[in-house]
């Protein structure tokens, strides 16, 4: 199985659908079915393996059937559980284009080398996309808009971010 | 009921000095403004917009087919942060 860190939370059981083992199966992901091609799924701690079959689409999310899962009983326990998928299964994209989950967490620097923080998070609110960076002297978040003119270096490899923030974006 | 044709979009008139300000001086910075309810015109267009939502100032690129809309669309008051899944970022 994948290291812990290349796990990628995809997905979280809610409890059980009907009588027959069946589970109450809710998708983190950006189009809700595809948690299904991203199997085998795995437990928080990595230990369980669990193969997802989709059966229909319900209120909330999907009734799935989940494999070493036959039982009402085995579904209800099953509750709360969080589902993840290794990062590898996760399809390759074009340039400049970047998951949510290989961004969080990566350092940023200024072109000058002064480091300005961390990537927290990953927004949209319609108009392009923006990193919420934290970093040291900073009492809040700041917004990084993710432009090539913003942040014209991604460097995964190196866990980084080379970032020409517009000025007003970090304090002074 | 819609704004009538003959009145124009409405637009703070600080908004229209700071963008004007902003594009002659060509530097690159983020234009502060309070004015959620000003209308995006067509002379925004390329400029940067630190929009309030609030509690900060969200950055907002004007673009073409944001013409006609209003600032305050595009910086929600509300943050909801989800999980990160296979949610894909592309660089404009």
């Amino acid at each position: 199985m994948s290291d812990k860190s290349d796990l990628v939370c995809v997905g979280a059981i809610a409890g059980s659908f009907g009588v027959r083992g069946e589970v109450r199966l809710k998708s983190f992901c950006a189009i809700p079915e595809d948690i299904a091609t991203y199997g085998p799924l795995f437990d928080q701690e990595g230990g369980r393996e669990f193969k997802v079959k989709i059966s229909r689409p319900i209120k909330g999310g999907y009734a799935a059937r989940l494999t070493g899962i036959s039982t009402k009983e085995q579904a209800d326990e099953m509750r709360g559980v969080q589902l993840f998928a290794p990062r590898d299964k996760l399809p390759s994209l074009p340039d400049d284009e970047y998951y949510h989950a290989d961004l969080i967490g990566l350092e940023v620097y200024d072109t000058g080398g002064k480091h300005l923080g961390v990537v927290r998070a990953v927004h949209d609110h319609g108009a392009g996309d923006l990193l919420e960076v934290f970093g040291p002297g900073l009492k809040t978040t700041a917004l990084l808009p993710f432009t090539n003119a913003a942040v014209p270096t991604v460097d995964l490899d190196a866990g980084r971010i080379i970032a020409d923030p517009p000025e007003g974006v970090f304090p002074d | 009921m819609a704004r009538s044709v003959w009145k124009g979009p409405f637009v703070d008139s600080y908004v229209l000095k700071k963008a004007e300000k902003a594009r002659e001086s060509g530097r690159n910075e983020v234009i502060k403004i309070w004015s959620r309810r000003s209308t995006i015109l067509p002379q925004f267009v390329g400029l940067t917009f630190g929009v309030y939502n609030g509690q900060k100032h969200i950055p907002v690129l004007i673009s073409e087919d944001m013409i006609g809309q209003k600032f305050g669309e595009y910086a929600p008051t509300r943050t909801y942060y989800g999980h990160a899944a296979d949610k894909k970022a592309k660089k404009r």
